[in-house]
């Protein structure tokens, strides 16, 4: 029997299959090609590439999860809120960089980073990566033509902001200011940008004691053109709440903290050295549906409508007025 | 039970297949106790046994989801409950096969109070005995999964567009800018080349 033949004749038995669901393929009527059509039946069941490496990271960020976080959350670990990812609060820095693997580097050796997960691409470049910082995490990526490079601006409360300030210099940061008593906040309070772009504002509080649900490790810190309209842009999307708002006389944002669940993030009015930074942020919330709607109409445009995500997350993303991503998630879990 | 597969005769090539499969046994005890010491380590018997979980699981559920779903829901368990598995001559397959049975008759239930199907009752699993010929066709099919992933890169890309993602082959030809003839061709090849290599491993 010439080869084409074959051809044409297992493909008809491949499209019987795939088209009927038949749980076999109708007795075929030679050997040659029955043998292969036995083969083309298990392959009907082939797994997904995307689903296998999708559970095995998942896996690994519970394995680690379940290894020594007690120990690093300390008195702050949040309760476990059921539609968030294990590891993970409500607001998560998505930092996208080239040379995501030097810039682990660089988390692991300026704040204690503990890399809780990385999953490669074919090129072995970071796909994604989750690194641990005090009681948070920070997510990491490598750039692609598709996710150009987005540095963030991100606050850090640190036990010893001196020795951690001198670490991200060694690390190849630059300073804008070592840490000092006389920042505005009242914390004591300097300021670095890395190689990769991002600035840290690295603090310890000063005069006062956080509260029962104690301190976030990492806060988002987002320098905003018009920043007071993003307070009820995030009211209206998130339910988030403003917890303290410091305007001058003619309504300029100096400095206000927002809530979203069990995480804040910071704003001001962009000024001088500190412009806007447009960045990602992974934000899980009760229902990614209601949040993207209501994203949407309060003047976010669409980056990808909701879906179920292969990782077992419901899984939107938005771009607010100011140019932020925002990837919205619940965690599906068990 | 009839769990305990014959040891490979012969072959250089049987030894590495039992290697590959995770049925070197002494090895695999070795990594149950790290993983169960340290739970990091637990991926290295996912990638021993991912296949043949998965392979367990679609063969007895209707879709792709469930069998996603469900697949998750077997690993998750096992890497939750490790420390409650204990090395008495039972291999560690068979202990994921047994989560991954009363996994699927709870699945069934759960669909079942969504969408009540009173004449296709889900069998209990409790009584979980796989014949020795199921467990062979559970290799087999396993072991087939992994070999395409080590199919010439179209072979494989036509595999993977045809059968998981089911594109019409006119789909596929435009994909990959080749004739509808060629595409079919290389479903050919492929199918052929996995037939081949099953047939060496099987020596």
């Amino acid at each position: 029997m010439a080869k084409r033949s074959l051809a044409l004749q297992l493909d008809e038995v491949v499209q019987a299959m795939l088209v009927s669901l038949r749980p076999r393929p109708e007795k075929a009527p030679d050997h040659e090609l029955a043998s292969l059509a036995r083969v083309a039946e298990v392959l009907r069941d082939l797994p997904r590439e995307e689903f296998r490496a999708a559970l095995k990271s998942d896996l690994q960020r519970r394995a680690s999860m379940s290894e020594g976080t007690a120990a690093r959350t300390g008195e702050a670990k949040a309760k476990t809120v059921h539609y968030q990812r294990p590891g993970l609060t409500a607001i998560t820095p998505y930092i996208i960089v080239r040379g995501a693997a030097q810039f682990i580097e660089f988390l692991k050796s300026s704040f204690e980073g503990v890399e809780r997960m990385s999953v490669p691409t074919p090129d072995g470049k970071i796909m994604h990566a989750e690194v641990a910082i005090g009681n948070a995490a920070i997510e990491v990526s490598d750039g692609s033509e598709a996710y150009p490079n987005a540095p963030a601006a991100i606050h850090l409360y640190v036990d010893d902001p001196d020795a951690t300030y001198a670490r991200t210099l060694q690390a190849g940061a630059i300073s804008f200011y070592a840490p000092t008593d006389d920042h505005p906040s009242g914390d004591r309070w300097g300021a670095v940008k890395d190689a990769f772009g991002n600035h840290w504002y690295i603090a310890k509080p000063k005069g006062w004691t956080p509260g029962p649900e104690g301190l976030r490790s990492v806060q988002p810190y987002l320098h905003l053109r018009e920043a007071h309209k993003m307070i009820p842009f995030m009211e209206a999307a998130f339910e988030a709440e403003a917890m303290g708002v410091h305007k001058s006389p003619e309504g300029i944002v100096h400095h206000a903290t927002i809530r979203i669940g069990d995480a804040t993030l910071e704003i001001d009015e962009a000024h001088g050295e500190f412009q806007p930074m447009p960045c990602h942020l992974h934000v899980y919330v009760p229902d990614t549906d209601a949040v993207y709607a209501r994203a949407m109409e309060a003047g976010a445009t669409s980056i990808e409508a909701p879906r179920n995500a292969p990782y077992g997350d419901r899984a939107a993303g938005v771009k607010d007025p100011w140019g932020n991503s925002w990837f919205i998630a619940t965690y599906l879990g068990q | 039970m009839a769990t305990r597969r014959p040891v490979r005769r012969g072959s250089a090539k049987g030894a590495d297949v039992s290697v590959r499969l995770g049925t070197g046994r002494n090895d695999e005890r070795w990594l149950v106790k790290a993983a169960q010491s340290d739970p990091a380590k637990f991926d290295a018997l996912y990638e021993l046994h991912f296949e043949r979980v998965y392979a367990f699981v679609a063969s007895r559920v209707r879709d792709r989801a469930t069998a996603e779903d469900v697949t998750s829901e077997v690993f998750h368990k096992a890497l939750a409950n490790l420390q409650g598995y204990e090395w008495r001559g039972v291999p560690f397959v068979a202990w994921l096969l047994r989560i991954a049975a009363n996994a699927i008759v709870d699945h069934a239930k759960r669909a079942a109070r969504e969408f009540p199907a009173p004449d296709d009752p889900p069998e209990p699993a409790a009584d979980l005995d796989l014949q020795a010929s199921e467990l062979r066709a559970i290799e087999h099919r396993a072991q087939l999964f992994r070999l395409v992933g080590r199919l010439p890169e179209v072979q494989k890309q036509v595999v993977y567009e045809r059968f998981v993602e089911q594109r019409s082959i006119r789909e596929i030809a435009e994909r990959l800018g080749k004739t509808e003839g060629a595409v079919k061709q290389l479903q050919l090849r492929a199918v052929q080349n996995l037939r081949a290599q099953m047939e060496s491993g099987r020596g």
